[in-house]
């Protein structure tokens, strides 16, 4: 048996000197699930969701949900749609997390087994969150994802403030240094434009999104753009990953406090007339969209879903745009920063990276 | 979004190692984070990482949904 998937993302970086000349992207396959859902009943593929995307299937399946309620006219309970953000934002609490630990650090006795009990204390927060439990359950899961991380960095998770264990510990500041860049960032207001776009344009839009020109960033740098009137000018690795360990702790703190808000646009839902619908999900790398078309017999006409990656990883997208005429340190050194940089783009995706002088053959 | 593609474990190594087979191709991994694997295990891989354990008959279950979704892509670019 031969799958045939390229499951990760080729970066080619060109070097001219000590400059980046030129980069390159070469997208991960993406599953034709247009063509095997098309004709199906709803019901029939919410199970298959998670078998395909298990580190985000509880932002997938909640997509798919709430795009099937809009196609159909309906809305669903407040009570529901809490209970579905507590899942999302435990999701991507986990996400962010995972991130920062696993395949950052080269893990000696001491920090496997703390990461592990992180990894342990996150899959008992997924599951109260699933439950939709709040109050002491919630607390009590929380506050082990806590003493994980405390026994990680020795400290607790804070704004600012990023751990020994972090990668950032060892990012070589020096190493990479960015042209100054127009940033751009996707949010709840891009998302009537791109669902209808995704509706109607299909593959050729969600393989390679673009809004008039604009090709925005999201996630965790564009959250903070929605929450910060002015964002630092070094859009660089140390930034980007103080912003993730940042939104773990306010993650970690909405969660333990029933009582606050959630923050707007973790779920949107668009109904888009003549049993079209679509969804928006905020989940730890961005903004993933689901859309989906139904026939008078409730079975699937079209779906089609545009996942984060796609515009941070653009041929023409915001780590293009970062790493373009940057100035790189010589040999590893400078290899290892840009390394570091593309992690910091998205807590999970997986890469390989290589590196060729602009000229050769 | 990655796919998960559920891994065979082949062969434990010392020092948290393992060999898995990925759609027939065999890879180095850390099983680290998973306690007690043995081989005939299946596992969800990240970065290089088994993340977690999954049922044979699950892991049998989305191989071949995957395959399905292969052979709709070698048909589409036919």
């Amino acid at each position: 048996m031969s799958l045939g998937f390229r499951n990760e993302i080729g970066i080619t970086v060109w070097l001219a000197g000590c400059s980046i000349a030129d980069v390159a992207i070469l997208p991960r396959s993406r599953p034709p699930v247009m063509r095997l859902f098309a004709g199906r009943p709803p019901s029939s593929v919410l199970p298959v969701l998670p078998r395909l995307f298990s580190l985000c299937a509880v932002a997938q399946q909640v997509a798919y949900l709430s795009a099937v309620e809009a196609a159909r006219g309906e809305d669903a309970a407040a009570e529901t749609v809490q209970r579905r953000v507590t899942a999302v934002v435990a999701e991507r609490l986990t996400e962010l997390v995972r991130g920062l630990f696993v395949g950052q650090l080269a893990l000696d006795g001491t920090g496997t087994a703390a990461v592990r009990a992180l990894m342990q204390a996150a899959t008992v927060l997924g599951r109260v969150a699933s439950k939709g439990a709040r109050g002491g359950a919630m607390h009590e899961a929380v506050s082990q994802i806590r003493s994980a991380l405390i026994a990680l960095w020795n400290q607790p998770p804070e704004p600012g403030r990023a751990g020994a264990a972090t990668p950032l510990a060892s990012f070589d500041a020096d190493a990479l240094s960015f042209p100054a860049v127009e940033q751009s960032f996707l949010s709840v207001a891009d998302d009537p434009d791109v669902v209808v776009r995704l509706l109607t344009e299909g593959a050729s839009f969600s393989g390679a999104p673009e809004l008039h020109g604009r090709i925005p960033e999201t996630g965790v740098w564009a959250r903070r753009s929605g929450r910060e009137q002015s964002l630092p000018l070094d859009a660089g690795p140390a930034e980007r990953l103080k912003a993730r360990v940042a939104e773990v702790a306010r993650l970690l703190a909405w969660l333990d406090d029933a009582e606050r808000d959630p923050e707007v646009g973790v779920i949107a839902s668009y109904s888009l007339g003549n049993r079209r619908g679509a969804a928006a999900v905020e989940c730890a790398r961005g903004r993933l969209y689901h859309a989906m078309e139904l026939d008078d017999e409730n079975r699937i006409v079209r779906f089609e879903f545009l996942a984060p990656t796609e515009w941070n990883f653009h041929a023409r997208g915001p780590l293009v745009r970062s790493l373009k005429g940057s100035l790189l340190a010589a040999g590893q050194r400078g290899q290892d920063a840009v390394r570091t940089l593309v992690g910091s783009f998205d807590p999970c995706v997986g890469f390989s990276l290589n590196f060729h002088e602009a000229g050769c053959a | 979004m990655c796919l998960a593609i559920p891994a065979e474990v082949t062969k434990i190594l010392p020092d948290e190692m393992a060999v898995v087979s990925i759609d027939g191709v065999s890879k180095e991994i850390s099983i680290a984070l998973i306690e007690n694997l043995a081989i005939g295990d299946y596992v969800i891989i990240h970065v290089g990482y088994a993340l977690t354990k999954i049922d044979p008959e699950e892991a049998r279950r989305t191989l071949d949904l995957l395959c399905e979704f292969s052979a709709e892509r070698q048909e589409a670019v036919q």
